[in-house]
């Protein structure tokens, strides 16, 4: 292949490139730029503000108060909870054989086809039951339940990517199948599990629905409520609205900036050993 | 609960077991009792409030099989999961290929394309409803300035338009999946396979259609079926941006439901197009993610 | 496993977390979550609690609208778990609950606070069933008024239309000037209420009640006339994709000049001063052509849920506070609403407040206040009306006003002959 070709492909990834990012960005800029106007300001929605409206930010952090760390309190225990059940679940469906395996996961799988919003009833009888209401236990169990059919259908592929040779390997050397899992398995998809919990985090920060129907106070109300809280029947409150939105985001994009950090090129070879 | 121990157990088949046995219990408590319960319901005529409900057999089942809105619904959810098997997968898988070649600005740029998936439902309804503003939003204005007014359109106003432009806001806010399960999957990608193949000379898309994609196959089941998967239930952007109008004509099954039952009061017919959504999942989704996960374990098996 | 028997610990830890907790406050479900609405509801519960301070209440915010609110209601009544009061719709909403056997008749408190006298007789038709009161009004809004840009009209010397043909002609000079001359918004309700303006100057009072007891029908020729009126006079006024925008974009156009009226309930007065676009100076109103001497309005009420004897004396407690000239003020003023109350002296609102009140006044002696009439008509019909009139206003076509027609007597015949309208 010549270098010009070469080098007209580097520009047409890098305007491929370019261009998403803008498309991408464009309406966080819009956002953010909301965020720091007045409300006299924010009836024209392109015009820059004149100055830093700070107050949308002191309304937002007011009123999302503890919730924020309702939400904290929620969302890592259950992410944890969510991806350990998954990987529970997806470790046999992706190495048993014959039917009974196909079952069960073709019943997981048609749980997410379940519409959330008409569960809640029985949902809330439940959680009630068990005398889970409006507490942040009960959100780890609603969360880590519902999440079981999406964690195991993404553990179970990510799992099947692992090469059966590796898992006959072991069992030869004499290594269990709960060893293996352990010791061998897990370590292999640090990818997968990385990727699950950055999905699982997103998921869980930002539930509105489990939130609204199963908690009642601020005891255990995480911040979406809240967020949600802007939008009145009628009125909206733009301005606070995106100022809450742009801060209930940095606890996402900080799980994604750390458990992207697992990345990074597996070695197979080197994890058989 | 679908596995008869009738053969020979080994300990194996028993480890796999007690590793099933959590996720299945809390699949059965949380899953089953309220389908259950949703199946019931759907037989009956009930306002959500009344003290009893009166049965009524099959007749919601009847009436939604001819009620236009009902199948305006049906359609516009079909249509949607055209769209997210197509346009969200294969932009993310087009960025995580791009950004996997290891290009100046990688991070910033994995950022970038992740962002807009954090953000909450009704914060990207709200940041839409700004976008699309007919006169003023940024997309009318943007063609505006580059002469091209005349593609401007009344976005989420014009029953004829408003599904596309809710379409453009759901590739925006859930691209980022897609990037993010492909990256991942590439990132898994041996490193010697990668390595063989350039110094056998291959360009970077080479390798990547030769050695990569293939090997990210179960990424792709992953991005796919839960496309679909999400296309079917589709809730939270369209009814925090339009409520299913104008006049029906951005209703998917799922915001049908809800108007129903909190809307109209009508908790068994809304449970009834609940019920027909899994069921109409079942019935084209379910063979093929079954389908896709087989070629999975057929590979691996050569 | 051992994610359950943490699970298990936890729930352990938090049912003796609850049961140590005695509950000596009650709860107010409402949605009024943000702005002057949660400016409101917070000052009537302020005023409610101060009537009563061994009694206390919370506000507890269920974030959307009704139809959220009633998917809580839904759970918590099924749970045997309601809240000791929750804001209600008027009329058809509280029937719902009323045939379910969910709320507390309030009888005695609608004596004790003088309910007979204290509200207007349109007011007090809509919160009682079969006679009885169930709900006590706190919110009232005007949504017969047209807000236009004052400079808009200066501008050309236009006058406030008082009948349809001023009101077209006002429309044609300023489309000629290059303004869009009426504001509308996308959604189920902004299109019906303003079809009410031409639905009450064909039919008049009387029919606007036959059509929510479901005695005239959808197919009549008053009805037919009314939708050409509709579309005549108003629909060809609205400005260009009308339908793509939120009411408060319509309102940023307006306040930004590019439109010149809008019909909206009197919210939008508190949403421009609130942008800093006065009353009198930057924007004023009308009544509607077809409505002048008339109010339609839209109401919010304390409903009280069955419960204990200690809940339901706290509500009561809570709602006399509520009802008073006092009470009401707290939260009107804030809200930028009306108090239902007639006492209140208008003398606490600004100008626009004052308007309204005054065109209140004058439409309860004359005994012309219209109930908004969705909530009036059984819920599946009333909101299916919504729907229809907002597509007929975007596509206002012959075969569009005929699948109207065809669609809406359906249903009234389905309700007729289920005995679901209201006697009103």
């Amino acid at each position: 292949m010549s270098t010009t070709l070469r080098q007209r492909q580097t520009v047409l990834t890098r305007t491929v490139l370019y261009g998403m990012a803008i498309l991408f960005l464009a309406p966080l800029v819009v956002a953010v730029i909301t965020s720091i106007k007045s409300p006299v300001e924010i009836t024209r929605v392109l015009a820059l503000p004149t100055e830093f409206y700070w107050q949308n930010y002191a309304a937002a952090i007011s009123r999302m108060g503890r919730s924020f760390l309702n939400s904290i309190a929620i969302t890592v225990p259950a992410v944890a909870f969510s991806i350990l059940v998954g990987a529970l679940a997806g470790y046999p469906l992706a190495y048993m054989r014959g039917s009974s395996g196909k079952v069960v996961y073709f019943l997981l799988l048609t749980g997410m086809l379940v519409p959330f919003q008409i569960v809640q009833i029985p949902l809330f009888f439940l959680v009630q039951r068990m005398g889970l209401h409006d507490t942040i236990p009960g959100m780890w169990m609603v969360h880590t339940a519902y999440a079981v059919p999406f964690c195991t259908f993404f553990m179970r592929n990510f799992f099947a990517s692992v090469p059966r040779s590796m898992y006959e390997a072991a069992l030869i050397d004499g290594c269990g199948p709960f060893l293996y899992f352990w010791k061998l398995l897990l370590p292999a998809s640090a990818s997968g599990l990385a990727a699950l919990a950055i999905i699982q985090s997103r998921a869980i920060w930002n539930d509105l629905l489990f939130a609204i129907t199963l908690t009642a106070s601020d005891k255990a109300r995480p911040v979406t409520v809240q967020i949600a809280g802007f939008a009145s029947s009628l009125q909206v409150e733009y301005g606070p609205l995106m100022a809450a939105t742009v801060i209930s985001v940095v606890p996402v994009m900080a799980a994604y900036l750390l458990f992207q950090k697992s990345f990074v090129r597996g070695l197979l070879g080197g994890a058989g050993k | 609960m679908a596995i008869q121990p009738t053969r020979r157990f080994s300990r194996t088949d028993w480890t796999h077991l007690g590793f099933l046995a959590l996720p299945t219990l809390l699949f059965a408590v949380f899953y089953i009792y309220p389908v259950i319960s949703s199946i019931r319901l759907s037989l009956h005529s009930w306002d959500g409030f009344a003290p009893t409900m009166r049965y009524v057999g099959f007749q919601n089942y009847l009436s939604l099989a001819q009620d236009t809105r009902f199948l305006g619904a049906v359609r516009n959810n079909v249509i949607w999961v055209a769209f997210m098997l197509v346009v969200p997968s294969g932009l993310g898988l087009l960025l995580a290929a791009i950004l996997d070649r290891g290009i100046r600005g990688e991070r910033a740029f994995r950022i970038i394309f992740f962002l807009p998936f954090t953000i909450p439902a009704v914060a990207v309804a709200a940041i839409w409803r700004w976008m699309y503003e007919p006169d003023n939003g940024l997309l009318t204005t943007v063609l505006d300035l580059v002469g091209l007014g005349g593609l401007a359109q009344n976005w989420l106003g014009d029953p004829g338009v408003v599904n596309y432009a809710l379409m453009g806001a759901v590739a925006w806010w859930t691209t980022g999946f897609a990037f993010l399960v492909f990256f991942a999957g590439l990132r898994n990608v041996p490193v010697e396979c990668i390595e063989a193949a350039r110094i056998e000379g291959a360009t970077p898309w080479q390798v990547f259609w030769k050695v990569s994609f293939p090997l990210l196959w179960p990424s792709t089941i992953i991005v796919l079926g839960m496309s679909a998967i999400d296309a079917m239930r589709l809730f939270d952007v369209v009814w925090a941006t339009t409520r299913g109008g104008p006049a029906y004509s951005s209703d998917v099954l799922a915001t049908l439901t809800y108007d129903l039952a909190f809307g109209r009061l009508e908790m068994g017919r809304a449970t009834a197009v609940a019920v027909y959504l899994m069921a109409i999942a079942a019935v084209i989704i379910m063979p093929y993610i079954i389908y896709m996960s087989r070629r999975v374990q057929d590979s691996e098996a050569e | 496993m051992k994610a359950s028997r943490w699970l298990a610990g936890m729930a352990a830890l938090a049912w003796s977390g609850t049961a140590a907790l005695a509950q000596d406050t009650y709860e107010i479900w409402h949605y009024y979550a943000a702005g002057s609405e949660l400016a409101g509801m917070n000052a009537l519960i302020e005023a409610g609690n101060a009537a009563s301070p061994d009694t206390q209440f919370t506000g507890v915010i269920i974030p959307g609208n009704v139809v959220e609110l009633r998917r809580q209601l839904q759970t918590a009544f099924l749970s045997g778990q309601p809240p000791a009061l929750y804001q209600s719709s008027m009329a058809y909403e509280l029937k719902t609950f009323v045939d379910g056997g969910r709320l507390h008749p309030l009888t005695d408190v609608w004596s004790r606070i003088k309910g007979d006298e204290i509200f207007p007789e349109g007011v007090q038709r809509v919160v009682k069933v079969d006679g009885v009161p169930y709900g006590v009004p706190f919110d009232l809004s005007l949504i017969n008024n047209v807000f236009y840009n004052k400079a808009a009209f200066e501008k050309l010397g236009l006058q406030p239309p008082t009948d349809w043909d001023s009101f077209t002609a006002a429309c044609t000079a300023l489309r000629e000037a290059g303004y869009q001359p009426l504001g509308n918004a996308g959604g189920p309700f902004w299109s019906l209420y303003n079809f009410y303006a031409a639905l009450v100057s064909v039919v008049g009072e009387d029919g606007y009640y036959k059509i929510a007891r479901g005695e005239l029908g959808f197919d009549s020729p008053e009805f037919r006339e009314a939708l050409d009126l509709y579309r005549d006079r108003m629909v060809s006024c609205y400005a260009e994709n009308w339908s793509g925008k939120t009411w408060t974009q319509t309102a940023d156009d307006v306040i930004n000049g590019d439109t010149a009226m809008f019909m909206m309930g009197i919210w939008v007065a508190a949403y421009f001063e609130q942008a800093n676009f006065l009353a009198g100076e930057g924007f004023d109103m009308f009544q509607a052509p077809g409505t002048a001497g008339k109010s339609i309005f839209q109401m919010d009420v304390l409903a009280v849920p069955e419960g204990t004897e200690g809940s339901i004396a706290a509500a009561e407690q809570f709602i006399e506070a509520a009802a008073s000239t006092e009470g009401q003020a707290a939260f009107a003023v804030p809200k930028g609403s009306l108090a239902p109350n007639v006492n209140v002296d208008p003398s606490v609102y600004g100008y626009a407040g004052s308007t309204f009140s005054r065109q209140f006044a004058e439409a309860s002696q004359a005994n012309a206040v219209l109930p908004n009439l969705f909530f009036l008509l059984p819920t599946s019909v009333g909101t299916e009306l919504g729907v229809q009139i907002e597509r007929f206003a975007i596509d206002p076509s012959d075969t569009v006003k005929e699948e109207l027609v065809t669609t809406l007597e359906g249903l009234r015949q389905q309700a007729l002959t289920d005995n679901a309208f209201i006697q009103w």
